[in-house]
């Protein structure tokens, strides 16, 4: 995608006798599997290294600044020197180590197996576009593993259920949100209130009930960002990951003031 | 566990009258709801939800079980689920617009929070120490019957809430040896199973996957695993395992 639009390729020769145009083709395109790398939260240094490699397999040199919200490409043509450089903005897709592999797996396909850009093109869209994990599907996996937490940070059977059920109101209600485009910051905060209140009943019974409340917003807490963070700052990449670990950071704050919204109300737990 | 019984008792003997009343009223709408369905009767029985619920929270968790520790959580609780027929009725979301499919099931969870005091009277107990028709657990099952018989289009939010409030009930019957609220663990496994159907088949999520029958399995699966964990529970807590 392309500011919205479905980038769809032209066979080159077919359409276009331009080679500048064939250029600008295939940069939009480089520009287009950047960005959706990075969307699916990939790090930086990984975008760059598979563009690069899309790249060289078409003959072209890429370079790429990375920050934040945008992509800035640079593609120089080996042979006729010609360049085309273009900017793309990052889209707010969620996290998909399934796309990760898969692009990551089509940028050594290209350069294995010498690929044609009309083929690249052609199996890029397939695997951008393959099906997604049902959203039913992932609200019962996250609840399972959440109440696995529960478990590893020493909590009971009875504290194991309220988590599983308190996960699954918790993130039936990130889905939603996240459904009708409600701000991401106030999603956060909403799902790690409801979620954190629905464990906290559990302070009725004698069982574990600090760690049902502790781990009941686990399923909130952005690792991927934050580690795609440190390995950009450690890997050079400072700006990317600097903002990259702020807008985590944001988001961990914003789980710790649910959390304090369900202590405040129920002040009298002592956690 | 005495301190349980005493404010139910509490309860039952001061507002049994007001019960009575909202008996009478709940029974007339859903009659009303089931012969004349227009957007007037919808809307008063989503009014009728919101009250219920806020009665739940305020009479029955603020007022009379005050005693107990950490009262003001359910209330809170019943105020969250109050706020949900709340945003329904000024939304329009769930529409409570008849199935058709599992009336006969709803007409079962109908007649349960009438089931809950005979229990009561049948273990032996007496006016105003038992269950009765408008407490958190007969309230959770009439809602659920009433999100089978209209079930087109699924309110989940609150189908979780009430899940999470059967959940609650299991560990009361493990640690209270409340026999009663096994009618809500029963009732609860397969009606959110059912509701998640619907909700599949109703959903508008094309491009996704597993296909819809390979996610009915994986409902069933859960739905089974968590009956049994239900079960073992019951069982272990009357000791017979």
């Amino acid at each position: 995608m392309i500011n919205g639009n479905t980038y769809q390729a032209t066979p080159p020769l077919q359409a276009h006798n331009s080679k500048e145009l064939v250029l600008k083709e295939q940069s939009l395109f480089l520009s287009e599997y950047a960005s959706t790398l990075m969307g699916s939260g990939v790090h930086t240094s990984r975008v760059i290294r598979n563009t690069k490699r899309i790249g060289k397999a078409l003959g072209l040199e890429v370079t790429v600044s990375g920050l934040h919200k945008s992509l800035i490409l640079s593609v120089v043509a080996d042979h006729t020197g010609d360049s085309f450089s273009t900017m793309v903005e990052i889209p707010h897709s969620p996290i998909s180590f399934e796309i990760n592999t898969n692009l990551s797996r089509l940028s050594w396909e290209a350069h294995d197996e010498q690929l044609s850009f009309h083929e690249i093109v052609k199996r890029f869209t397939g695997l951008v576009s393959r099906p997604k994990l049902h959203p039913i599907v992932v609200l019962i996996l996250s609840s399972f593993a959440n109440a696995s937490f529960c478990a590893l940070f020493g909590g009971d059977c009875f504290a194991m259920g309220i988590v599983f059920s308190a996960t699954l109101i918790g993130m039936f209600t990130k889905q939603q949100m996240l459904a009708k485009d409600i701000n991401l910051f106030l999603s956060f905060i909403t799902s790690a209130f409801i979620a954190s209140l629905a464990a906290s009943t559990s302070v009725i019974f004698n069982t574990t009930s600090d760690i049902a409340i502790a781990t009941s917003v686990l399923f909130l807490i952005p690792g991927v960002p934050l580690i795609n963070g440190f390995m950009d700052i450690m890997e050079g990449h400072v700006i990317t990951g600097t903002a990259r670990l702020i807008n985590a950071l944001l988001l961990v704050l914003c789980i710790a003031i649910g959390m304090s919204g369900t202590i405040m109300l129920t002040k009298h737990i002592s956690i | 566990m005495e301190i349980f019984w005493r404010t139910i008792s509490d309860y039952n003997a001061a507002t049994w009258t007001f019960q009575l009343l909202l008996i009478i009223i709940g029974s007339i709408l859903t009659i009303s709801l089931y012969r004349d369905p227009n957007e007037k009767t919808k809307k008063a029985m989503k009014l009728f939800m919101v009250f219920l619920n806020l009665w739940i929270a305020i009479i029955y968790y603020l007022v009379f079980c005050s005693d107990r520790n950490y009262y003001y959580i359910f209330a809170i609780f019943w105020a969250i689920v109050a706020c949900i027929w709340l945003y329904d009725l000024a939304k329009g979301g769930y529409r409570l617009e008849r199935s058709y499919k599992y009336d006969k099931i709803a007409f079962v969870l109908y007649a349960i929070p009438f089931i809950y005091p005979a229990v009561s009277f049948a273990r032996g107990m007496s006016f105003p120490s038992v269950t009765s028709p408008v407490m958190p657990c007969t309230v959770t099952i009439f809602t659920l019957g009433l999100l089978m018989s209209f079930s087109k289009k699924i309110n989940l939010f609150l189908v979780l809430f009430l899940f999470h409030w059967a959940l609650l009930g299991i560990s009361k019957i493990y640690l209270y040896k409340i026999p009663e609220d096994i009618l809500l663990t029963i009732c609860t496994v397969p009606a959110v199973f059912l509701y998640f159907k619907e909700y599949i088949s109703s959903d508008i999520c094309t491009n996704s996957k597993p296909g819809n029958h390979a996610i009915n399995l994986i409902l069933l699966g859960t739905c089974s695993v968590i009956g049994i964990v239900f079960s073992y529970v019951i069982f272990k807590s009357f000791g017979y395992l």
